[in-house]
């Protein structure tokens, strides 16, 4: 039982499920067609016009060829069985069998056609869509529910397609057959004709009336569908919570209301579809009945009787089916509603703007006076300002929520900063081109991410890989043994988000990957999980090879790492509060000294347990 | 576990008796309208013959009689597929309610079995198999059967040699249907599991957009993401394919059978063999047989799906589960000792644990420390019988948590767990879960507090729609440490007399922590705390603290005592004394020189 029927709801309750309902996405249907978005989608479908045209031509030969088939039996009745001329008989069956068959073969040429030009119109706006997202700021993703951007990619481009294949262009046909079938019966027999179609308002009517509902019923079956599934998902992924806090018999209500509304939606349009079969399947027979009634007053032929009543069971078909169509077609309106106005959303990641006066080229990597929020009012970096010289390596270090991950952020440009200038061999990142500026970095996150695929693919990250390549990398960072060994070699599927390696060997690929790019500035957040000893020291040497003879930035963890750096910026609260060596800081005596300290600590006193560095540095949405 | 526990039969022919009554109603309808059908085309036969004959006028009352069977035959065949499809949805809804009390009960030798994939896939597919087993299928072999005794009693009287000729395609298009039917079921499947696969995708490249865009490899995620779309577009233009040859394949079949009534039956009437009247009756009849046996293919291929599919729902409804509930009555108050006497656990040959004893008395606080893998966490979940706890070794108030009821145990003992997992819901939802009523004024004000001890208010009420603001993994993605403290106030909320913390701070920042575990202080008022962590600020707080390795106890005592010990508590304790300071030094200390 719901809440609602016991109590009346808050207003808490109210908003919640309000914001629930928006986010089962409990669709609404947009009130009319509109030309805007007509236009949009034709912009789809103009490549494909010449096919369209071939289908839509099809069309109308088959709707011509139904016609013709009852005027075939017509002849094969009066001349031929009644007339009793046994060759008529034979000709007219042949005849009738070919017209039968042109109709289903050119029936089936139409239709996929259809089916062609509307999948692969919009396998190219579903590409367009993720294309476009992929070129969305990295702050929009932060606010963004992923559920809703993964349905615009694929349910609400079904949406438009379905109706498009099944839709709009049989409507043609459908009005096309309506007419030749109104002008058919008048010309056998006008009299009979104005009966059958005193039937026509009240059909019209019923089918109107029928209509609605059915459509609401078929709209809360797949609303009701979809959150049948998402809680049945959630219940089975969340069910150590359920036993954890002993909430089966509250599990079990909520399945239970959403089980009884899914069934009650079904059972809703049963009704409905029932009523629709058998109307269908009573029209012929009272047609015919009707018929016999006015030929028991006025006889006409026999071969007429059977093609009048052909046509009048065929008629209620056209009319009943354009009424499903406008349903169809108002469903892709809503999901091109949505998809195009996605398409038209700005937030454009990295755009171009006009760049600061070129600085000193010498420097890799220079902030000048840099602000920076995440969020408005809360500053991650102020006014911060430091350079790394071509060929330097630099570690910046400094406690959680400094702004460490933040400043190598902002050197790909993924965010836009305040007020300040980044600057990447002199130019300002504002006036590169988003590729060519991340092209030049090559990134080894803390937490590697690899991609579904094989080894070789993982570390060329994106390119075709170059196997001699591959190898030539890993055979630099001393680990081509360790991944030749693996069943599959650099063939090996890395499993799903790279489940089949441990965290040291996937560290190693990254490595690879950083190494294979050969970009000039090497940024690496250094790994703060325990990694078992033999990687360990494999990953040391690698390191070393990885840094050789390229300008880096490391966020550093280990000391080891830190002390093999030129220089040591200190970072805290968004600000630079030390830079100097190893040597130079300890003396100082200041944050690092203490940073210091507590490496030493948890490198020689205990085995380090998982740093909350790693959660807690992220930005928020990472 | 419950009273409403087995409520609804599972076996498929239980099920088929549950449904009985409406089927026989099915059964009946289905007659009734099947005979309306018969004396149509009987009586159509006169009608005909009178039109074309001198007494045309007597058709009239005729017609006008058969208008009216009709409409009453139309109102009797919608409620014979309401009846038997209604049956069938009933059926669904009982199995699929069955199913999930199941899961509910199942433990985690289940989970580790079967995959939530899996388990989806046979709610979802399997299920709706057998619902069409049970409801479109009954009706249609009903159907069928009525159809053919009615069509043939029509069509042998008026010729028993046009009848055979008629049915002469039949044999074929039962072999056609059938083989259709089978390639229909599995490119609808290769369909829906591309869509699956590209849905996936989508959801992957967009969760992972920052490493993309960090590597700039927007372009190789095209790529993989148009090869994925070409996967779709292929499987869908194959399934369409086949839906639009299905009709003209049946057709031309059909087509044969009518071609041979026409010239054959044509040839009967020259021979005046046969009447008009009985030729377009007998066109008729035949007409309404092509349906039911079309369908006669696919009913046969669904009948066995359905079985098949129900036998996997069925591996569900007879796993046992592995955590029941004890012999004993719910005692009537809990005071909330636990007591842990030489318990020693193991996942297959690894042993977890070893023979670890300690005793947690009501109102104090109990903090378990060491390194990842020591075996802290599953201590947890033993407490709480969220394994399969062995007997005899974990007591609460003097009785042994296997011997009772598992509501009283897991009432008793709230668990906040490490890897927290959130609903797609909203947030305020997510920390009332707990609760009966989260949306009352009462819940929304425990909720809001429970947030606020947990030190996540001010990040939940900065959100988009605050509260209100659906997260989880459909939703706004929240940081490690914010869904942990959302986890956290949960338990808060959830109020047990023994409080375990798995970990709650592993991703919060020293602030952060130093606040929660204030009002875990304060917590301790109401309720004994076991608190597991690898924090030494947190434990010191404890009344006593109890250092695991490798699954033994090694040290024990109060902080002062185990920090005079020197061992690994000691060296724990170094680590974070240091860290405090630079804390302390982060955010207070003098403006440091800049070199």
């Amino acid at each position: 039982m719901t809440q609602a029927d016991t109590a009346p709801k808050s207003e808490a309750q109210k908003r919640t499920e309000k914001i629930l309902a928006a986010f089962h996405d409990e669709e609404r249907f947009t009130k009319s067609y509109d030309a805007r978005l007509a236009r949009h989608i034709w912009g789809f479908l103009r490549p494909h016009r010449v096919l369209i045209g071939v289908s839509v031509t099809v069309l109308l030969v088959t709707s011509g060829l139904s016609l013709i088939r009852p005027l075939v039996m017509r002849e094969g009745i009066d001349k031929a069985v009644l007339g009793g001329d046994k060759q008529e008989l034979m000709r007219i069956g042949f005849l009738f069998a070919g017209v039968l068959l042109a109709e289903q073969v050119l029936g089936f040429v139409h239709m996929y056609a259809m089916q062609i030009v509307g999948a692969r119109a919009m396998a190219t706006l579903r590409t367009e869509v993720f294309k476009f997202l992929h070129g969305r700021r990295l702050s929009y993703f932060d606010r963004q529910l992923v559920g809703r951007l993964v349905s615009r990619v694929t349910n609400d481009v079904d949406a438009i397609l379905e109706a498009f294949a099944s839709g709009a262009v049989n409507g043609i046909g459908d009005i096309v057959r309506l007419a030749g079938i109104v002008a058919l019966m008048l010309a056998l027999d006008w009299r009979l004709s104005l009966i059958a179609f005193i039937a026509v308002p009240p059909v019209a009517l019923f089918v109107r009336l029928i209509r609605r509902p059915m459509r609401e019923a078929l709209r809360e079956i797949r609303s009701r569908t979809s959150r049948m599934n998402a809680i049945t998902n959630e219940q089975v992924s969340g069910m150590s919570l359920i036993q954890a806090y002993g909430r089966q018999d509250a599990a079990r209500r909520d399945f239970d209301e959403t089980n009884v509304a899914y069934r009650d939606a079904n059972v809703k349009s049963i009704k409905w579809e029932a009523i629709q079969d058998a109307s269908i399947d009573m029209v012929g027979s009272v047609c015919l009945a009707s018929i016999i009634v006015a030929l028991g007053y006025r006889p006409v032929s026999f071969g007429t009787v059977v093609a009048f009543s052909a046509y009048l069971s065929q008629f209620f078909e056209p009319i009943s089916q354009l009424a499903q169509r406008y349903t169809l077609v108002q469903g892709a309106m809503t999901g091109a509603e949505r998809v195009f106005s996605l398409l038209e959303l700005g937030e454009v990641d990295a755009e171009p703007k006009t760049p600061a006066a070129p600085g000193n080229p010498e420097l890799a990597v220079a902030l000048e006076h840099v602000n920076f929020a995440y969020k408005p009012g809360v500053p991650v970096l102020s006014d911060l300002s430091l350079g790394i010289r071509r060929g330097e390596k630099v570690a910046l270090v400094g406690p959680t929520g400094s702004g460490k991950t933040t400043i190598t952020a902002l050197l790909l440009r993924l965010y836009d900063i305040e007020s300040g200038t980044v600057r990447i061999f002199g130019d300002d990142v504002v006036g590169l081109d988003r590729h060519a500026l991340r092209r030049r970095f090559a990134v080894v996150p803390q937490d590697v991410v690899l991609f579904p695929g094989t080894v070789a693919e993982n570390v060329a990250a994106g390119e075709t890989p170059d196997r001699e390549r591959v190898r030539h990398v890993l055979e630099r960072i001393g680990a081509l043994d360790l991944f030749l060994a693996r069943d599959g070699g650099l063939d090996a599927d890395v499993g799903e988000q790279g489940s089949k390696f441990s965290a040291g060997e996937r560290q190693l690929i990254a490595f690879a990957r950083a190494l294979y790019r050969d970009a000039p500035i090497l940024i690496l957040d250094e790994a703060t999980a325990s990694i078992d000893s033999d990687t360990e020291s494999r990953l040391q040497r690698a390191l070393e090879e990885l840094l050789r003879g390229r300008t880096a930035l490391v966020i550093a963890h280990r000391l080891s790492t830190i002390r093999e750096a030129d220089r040591i910026l200190v970072l805290r609260q968004g600000k630079l509060v030390e830079s100097g060596t190893h040597e130079e800081l300890i003396r100082h005596g200041g944050l690092y000294a203490k940073l210091h300290e507590l490496q030493f600590s948890r490198e020689h006193v205990v085995a380090p347990p998982k740093s909350p560095e790693a959660a807690a540095a992220l930005p928020p949405g990472a | 576990m419950s009273e409403n526990s087995g409520r609804f039969p599972t076996g498929l022919g239980a099920q088929f008796v549950r449904q009985g009554p409406r089927y026989a109603l099915g059964v009946l309808l289905l007659a009734a309208y099947q005979a309306s059908q018969y004396f149509f085309d009987t009586r159509l036969r006169a009608a005909i013959n009178d039109v074309l004959g001198p007494h045309h006028s007597r058709a009239v009352t005729l017609g006008l009689t058969l208008i009216g069977v009709m409409l009453c035959a139309a109102v009797v065949r919608v409620l014979s597929r309401v009846v038997v499809f209604n049956a069938g949805r009933d059926a669904e809804y009982e199995l699929r309610a069955a199913f999930e009390e199941r899961l509910l009960e199942l433990g985690p030798s289940f989970y580790r079995r079967m995959s939530t994939g899996e388990i989806m896939s046979r709610v979802t597919n399997d299920l709706a198999q057998v619902r069409l087993l049970l409801g479109f299928g009954v009706l249609n072999v009903i159907n069928t059967v009525f159809a053919l005794v009615s069509a043939l009693a029509v069509t042998i009287p008026i010729s028993g040699k046009l009848t055979l000729a008629a049915l002469s395609p039949l044999p074929l298009l039962l072999l056609v249907s059938r083989r259709l039917s089978h390639e229909f079921y599995t490119r609808t499947r290769d369909n829906q599991a591309a869509l699956g696969k590209m849905s996936a995708r989508v959801q992957t490249s967009i969760a992972g957009v920052r490493v993309i865009r960090s590597f700039s490899l927007e372009d190789a995620e095209l790529a993989t993401f148009e090869r994925t779309n070409q996967g779709y577009l292929d499987r869908s233009l194959a399934l369409a394919r086949l839906r639009g040859s299905l009709g003209p394949i049946m057709q031309i079949t059909i087509a044969v059978g009518i071609l041979v009534v026409f010239w054959y039956g044509g040839l009967l009437v020259l021979r005046h063999e046969l009447d008009a009247g009985g030729f377009l009756t007998f066109n008729r009849a035949l007409g309404r047989l092509t349906w039911p046996l079309l369908s006669l293919g696919f009913v046969l291929g669904l009948v066995q799906r359905g079985r098949a599919a129900y036998d996997r729902l069925r591996d569900v409804y007879v796993a046992e589960p592995d955590i029941v509930d004890g012999p004993l009555p719910a005692p009537p108050a809990i005071s909330g000792r636990l007591e842990v006497r030489n318990l020693s656990f193991a996942y297959g040959s690894n042993h977890v644990l070893r023979g670890v004893n300690l005793t947690l008395e009501p109102g104090r606080s109990l903090a378990i420390v060491g390194r990842t893998g020591s075996g802290k966490s599953t201590l947890a979940v033993l407490l709480a019988r969220l394994q399969p706890t062995p007997p005899g070794a974990v007591f609460l108030d003097g009785k042994d948590v296997c011997d009772l009821p598992l509501h009283v145990v897991r009432g008793a003992i709230g668990y906040a767990q490490q890897n927290a997992f959130l609903f797609s819901t909203t947030a305020a939802r997510n920390i009332g879960f707990p609760l009966d009523e989260p949306d009352s004024p009462e819940s929304q004000r425990r909720i809001r507090q429970a947030a606020e001890e947990a030190r996540v208010h001010d990040e939940i009420a900065a959100l988009p729609d605050g509260y209100d603001t659906v997260v989880g993994e459909r939703g706004v993605q929240l940081s490690g440490g914010q869904k942990q403290r959302v986890a956290l106030a949960m338990a808060f909320v959830s109020d047990p007399h023994i409080l375990i913390l798995d970990d709650p701070l592993s991703a919060v920042d020293a602030r952060t922590e130093r606040g929660i575990l204030e009002a875990i202080d304060r917590q301790r008022a109401q309720r004994s705390v076991l608190l597991i962590t690898h924090r030494v600020a947190a434990a010191a707080r404890c009344d006593h603290i109890v250092v695991l390795d490798a699954g033994r106890i090694i040290e024990q005592g109060t902080h002062a005592e185990l920090v005079a010990q020197g061992g690994l508590y000691a060296a724990f304790a170094e680590e974070q004394r240091i860290e405090s300071e630079l804390e302390k030094l982060g955010h207070n200390g003098a403006e440091a020189a800049v070199a």
